[in-house]
């Protein structure tokens, strides 16, 4: 579904080149859930941020749903995107002039989906949220705001979620429901899921755990559940 | 389909989020200001075109010496015109032992055109109007014919060998207001009458004209067919040809009435180009998600695009009808002022308004929409990624077209626009850099003065480019409005003095010199004003330089060749009041002889200072050079002459004297006594023409008033643009401060020292920029005199301060009255 081959990032900064990602090969299966762990700093995001296609690598190559990423354009990257993924990110991404409703309709109504507005609905009802669909963003917690999130991640009918710390702006136990949700949702849809996280209790319900540091991968482990 | 769909059901959310109030009431300003303006100066034009008409007699008048081809006059009632045929020639009119002079008048079916004629039954009786033109066998004469031949009405005139019955006196006759001195009284007949009379033989001194009125565009179509066709001696001439007493003032308030709506456009232009750049950096997000959702970077425009359209159709809509409105309004309540009967408008103000409306938001919207697509998606993952700047002259590039498409329709000329557009980009470099100054110069004194005021004055220099389009934006609001303030009420005192309430109403020719002491103690007597009394002595320029003048000298087209190079000329000691010398010293005592020419006159026949110039007078030569050129202001209503000689150099021929006066309406019958006291002199009544000149003023400072308004609905829509330009980041600031402790109190006071000093800021900067412009436009366009305009300085900072400042406290209440957590919380 997902694979990455020779995955090197560099940007200019003020004290020359920095390596932001060295050397990162990876290969990640339809249906599989992955966790990207490491501290702060290591690379995650930035890994992230290329298997999706939201940035290019400055060597290396990345295959997502059987295209070869670094030879399409923008605008070709966003076209695989299309109707194929999901995202669910730390800053909860919602826009602040939509409903919580509106804004899980949003890539529903990009798809031309005629029933957006029930499918929404539906979904919001699913995260918890179904007395909630006319609140705007300002007007809901950070939990909450996550949870719509999730539903707009998973209302397209994505094959692949990719998740950027979704738990990390919340306290633990809203985390570990939010978390719940994610997994359950996952579950259900066969989604493949791409979860960053430096939640190390977060990986083993991952089916695979992959440590970064430095911007390497530093260990490949497969978490048997 | 959907995507259009999906734009739609964005907009509303948009809308229903108040993220487009600015850009929509910026919009709705700029086109409402042009089609009201549009719409009413529109009206006005073809209203006054008809008064002008009405002075006239015609929209359009063809003279010829023959008959017209008759395919001609077809050719015109084929267009639906409506056609009259005159026929003038001198004749002599005789009752009993007396002779007259006269011009003979005979008119057609359908005389006059345009206005009326009006007549009187006694000399200064009662007037009353015509329904038509005189019948056969009846004549209608000047007073001066019934005073020369000492006839009462009912008596019988002869010309050539028919008789006539006088049956009323002509005291009005439209188109026949200017050139008194040169004709003289006339008659007026039926057309059918004048084969009875016998008078035109071959080689007569005849003048055919034709008149014409109708449809604009019938006879824009008609002039062009005819003017090829066209022989040397006719002449065709429409309104607007000539001057018209009232041209000046006219051309003054439309190139101020284009300037307003051409202000009020570049306003709002600055308005939707803020607007939408806030509206772009709230959007940031939304695209950067709609591009992780796998939209194009061309689907994210497909998606802003229409919404912008959409908006700039209700908005041009809305302002269209309110513009409307307006003008609806302003002529229902100027009804005692407007001709009865307004016409109403064309549609092309609403139009070019509508369009005017989307080339601005193409100009100014455009552009940071465009920035929008090229979002990274990356920004989801991180925050600071902001899309790069298009090119400068993409920004700029776009919204300068959609001005200087604009200026162009409002001037009508490239070189007027170019040179408007490059003076304003001067202006705007010099009062940015200015404005920069100013902000350093603010950063020193922030010392000495309290820690919220402290806070706030250090602010303005820290927000750094955005401190400096909100005082560019202030300022232009600001110089905008004092601008067009001022020459509002200087053009509106330029008309009160152009024609004061004494200006002579009536003029007195034909005063013998014997008569000239009596006549002055005669109206001093009675105080009546008067304009003094000038000798007058009629010849013909000849020579220049002693070769022999072939073109005619006057524009009195109603002369014949040898009459159109005849000339009032006078002799003064002193430059009369109403001349400005433009070449040429004054003569004195000392200096003796030589003529002072009219300088229009003077260009016209490539007259120079120091040419040779020789007068026939009574078949005598007289030579005299060029000493001075006069500029003469001729609407002044006071007598005045082509060529003034010192005194003394006309002595040797017969000169009678002229002056101009004023009675109010209740002395009126002191014409009567006049004319019996002095019954050689004549007297021109000309308060007809000077009541219709008024009231064509008084509609344009209606007018003037009108306009100001969209301008200042204009600035005010910037200033709010300018102040939400930097509310978000107010917002957070103010919260980010509350939670670290700081009071509402002062935050508040914060807030008002970096708005009042702002105010300030931007009100000096516009009183230097109100200086420079107002100079410019009242010397260049608008040829007023310019003084130092020192209250410019003392109101426009402390007005700006006050506005700034209040408005700035009112609009940011918002970063004060929200809880610091929730407004943290939505960031
Ligand atoms: N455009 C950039 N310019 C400079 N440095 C960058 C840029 N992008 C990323 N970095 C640096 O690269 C490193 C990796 O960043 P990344 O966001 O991938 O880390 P992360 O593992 O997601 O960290 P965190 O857990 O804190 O989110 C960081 O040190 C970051 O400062
Ligand atoms: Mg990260």
């Amino acid at each position: 579904m997902v694979s990455a081959a020779g995955l090197c990032k560099q940007v200019v900064t003020s004290e020359g080149m920095l390596d932001i990602l060295s050397d990162v090969t990876l290969e990640i299966k339809a249906g599989e859930s992955v966790a990207i762990v490491g501290v702060s700093g290591s690379g995650k995001s930035t890994l992230l941020g290329l298997l999706a296609g939201l940035d290019t690598p400055s060597r290396g190559s990345v295959t997502l749903a059987g295209q070869r990423l670094e030879l399409l354009d923008e605008d070709g990257r966003a076209a695989v995107r299309a109707g194929r993924v999901g995202f669910v990110f730390q800053a909860f991404q919602l826009l602040a002039g939509m409903t919580a409703q509106e804004n899980v309709m949003l890539p529903l109504e990009l798809a031309g989906v005629t029933d957006a507005g029930a499918r929404a609905r539906e979904l919001l009802d699913r995260v918890g949220l179904g007395d909630r669909v006319g609140h705007y963003p300002r007007q809901l917690s950070g939990g909450e705001q996550q949870r719509v999130a999730i539903a707009r991640a998973f209302a397209g009918g994505p094959e692949i979620l990719f998740a950027d710390e979704p738990t990390g702006n919340l306290d633990s136990a809203t985390g570990a429901r939010i978390i719940e949700i994610l997994f359950e949702l996952n579950r259900e849809r066969r989604t493949t899921l791409i979860l960053v996280t430096h939640d190390e209790a977060l990986a083993p319900r991952c089916d695979r755990r992959i440590q970064l540091d430095g911007g390497r991968i530093v260990n490949v482990a497969r978490v048997s559940s | 389909m959907t995507r259009l769909k999906l734009a739609l059901r964005l907009l509303r959310r948009d809308w229903r989020a108040g993220e487009l109030n600015v850009l929509t009431a910026a919009l709705v300003i700029a086109v409402a200001a042009v089609s009201a303006i549009g719409l009413f100066s529109d009206r006005m034009e073809r209203a006054l075109s008809g008064q002008t008409a009405e002075l006239v007699g015609a929209d359009l008048r063809l003279a010829s010496p023959q008959p017209v081809a008759a395919e001609w006059l077809v050719a015109a009632r084929d267009r639906n015109l409506r056609v009259a045929e005159t026929l003038r020639f001198p004749s002599v009119v005789v009752h009993g032992e007396g002779l007259q002079l006269a011009s003979v008048e005979a008119v057609g079916a359908g005389y006059p055109l345009r206005g009326e004629l009006r007549t009187a039954k006694v000399l200064y009786g009662p007037e009353t109007v015509a329904p038509g033109p005189p019948a056969v066998g009846i004549a209608w004469v000047e007073p001066r014919i019934m005073q020369a031949l000492s006839i009462v009405p009912g008596a019988v005139i002869e010309i050539g060998v028919a008789s006539f019955r006088v049956e009323r006196l002509l005291t009005y006759q439209p188109g026949r207001g200017g050139s008194f001195f040169t004709l003289a009284p006339r008659v007026l007949i039926a057309l059918g009458d004048v084969p009875r009379t016998e008078v035109i033989q071959p080689g007569s001194r005849v003048v055919y004209e034709y008149q014409f009125a109708g449809n604009a565009n019938a006879l824009a179509a008609y002039r062009q067919w005819l003017t090829p066709q066209l022989a040397p001696n006719h002449r065709l001439q429409g309104i607007g040809d000539g001057d018209s007493g009232a041209g000046r003032a006219l051309k003054r308030a439309n190139r101020y009435l284009g300037l307003t709506s051409l202000l009020a456009v570049i306003l709002a232009g600055v308005a939707v180009a803020m607007a939408t750049r806030r509206y772009g950096e709230r959007h940031y997000d939304t695209a950067a998600l709609l591009r992780c959702f796998g939209v194009s970077q061309g689907g994210v425009l497909g998606l802003l695009v229409p919404q912008f359209l959409l908006l700039g159709l209700i908005a041009g809509a809305i302002g269209c009808l309110l513009g409307w409105l307006t003008q609806a309004g302003i002529a229902q309540l100027l009804t005692g002022l407007l001709p009865a009967t307004l016409p109403s408008p064309g549609p092309m103000p609403i139009l070019f308004a509508f369009a005017a409306g989307l080339l601005l938001l193409a100009g100014f919207a455009l552009p940071p929409l465009l920035r929008l697509k090229s979002i990274a998606p990356l920004r989801v993952l991180r925050r600071d990624m902001v899309p790069l700047s298009p090119p400068v002259l993409m920004v700029y590039g776009a919204g300068l077209l959609a001005i200087t498409v604009l200026t162009l329709r409002f001037t009508g000329d490239w070189l007027i626009t170019v040179s408007v557009l490059a003076g304003a980009g001067v202006a705007a470099l010099a009062l940015g850099l200015l404005a920069l100054a100013l902000l350093n110069v603010v950063r020193r004194l922030r010392s000495g003065v309290g820690v919220a005021w402290r806070y706030g004055f250090n602010n303005l220099w820290r927000r750094g480019r955005g401190s400096l389009t909100q005082l560019l934006a202030f300022g232009l609001a600001l110089m905008a409005m004092a601008v067009i303030a001022l020459l509002r009420s200087d053009l509106l005192a330029s008309w009160q003095t152009e024609l004061p309430p004494d200006t002579p109403n009536h003029f007195a020719f034909n005063i013998l010199p014997a008569d000239v002491g009596p006549l002055k103690d005669y109206f001093a007597a009675r105080a009546i004003p008067s304009s003094g009394l000038y000798p007058m002595v009629r010849g013909r320029l000849t020579h220049i330089n002693d070769k022999p003048v072939t073109r005619p000298v006057t524009k009195d087209d109603d002369a014949d060749e040898s009459l159109r190079r005849e000339l009032n000329l006078s002799w003064s000691a002193t430059l009369p009041p109403d001349n400005r010398l433009t070449a040429g010293p004054w003569w004195d005592a000392a200096s003796g002889g030589g003529v002072s020419v009219e300088t229009q006159l003077a260009e016209r026949l490539g007259i120079n200072l120091a040419d040779r110039l020789t007068f026939s007078i009574g078949g005598q030569p007289l030579t005299a050079t060029v000493a001075s050129l006069r500029e003469v202001q001729w609407d002044s209503f006071h007598p005045n002459f082509y060529m003034i000689f010192p005194p003394g150099a006309l002595d040797d021929y017969p000169a009678t004297w002229l002056t101009s006066f004023f009675l109010a309406p209740q002395q009126k019958p002191l014409l009567n006594d006049i004319v019996r006291n002095f019954p050689a002199v004549t007297v021109l009544e000309v308060d007809q023409v000077l009541g219709q000149l008024r009231a064509i003023l008084q509609q344009v400072g209606a007018a003037v008033e009108l306009v100001l308004l969209f301008v200042l609905a204009a600035g005010f829509v910037v200033l709010f643009a300018a102040l939400a330009s930097s509310l978000d980041q107010r917002i957070y600031e103010g919260a980010l401060l509350r939670s670290l402790g700081a009071s509402r109190r002062q935050l508040r006071s914060a807030q008002l020292a970096e708005f009042l000093l702002l105010g300030l800021l931007a009100g000096l900067l516009a009183a230097i920029g109100t200086e420079i412009i107002a100079y410019l436009l009242y010397t260049q366009a608008f040829e007023l005199e310019y003084r130092f305009k020192w209250q410019v300085w003392l109101a426009a900072p402390l007005l700006g301060a006050l506005l700034i400042g209040l408005a700035g406290v009112i609009g940011t209440r918002s970063v004060l009255q929200r809880s610091p957590s929730g407004i943290l919380r939505e960031l």
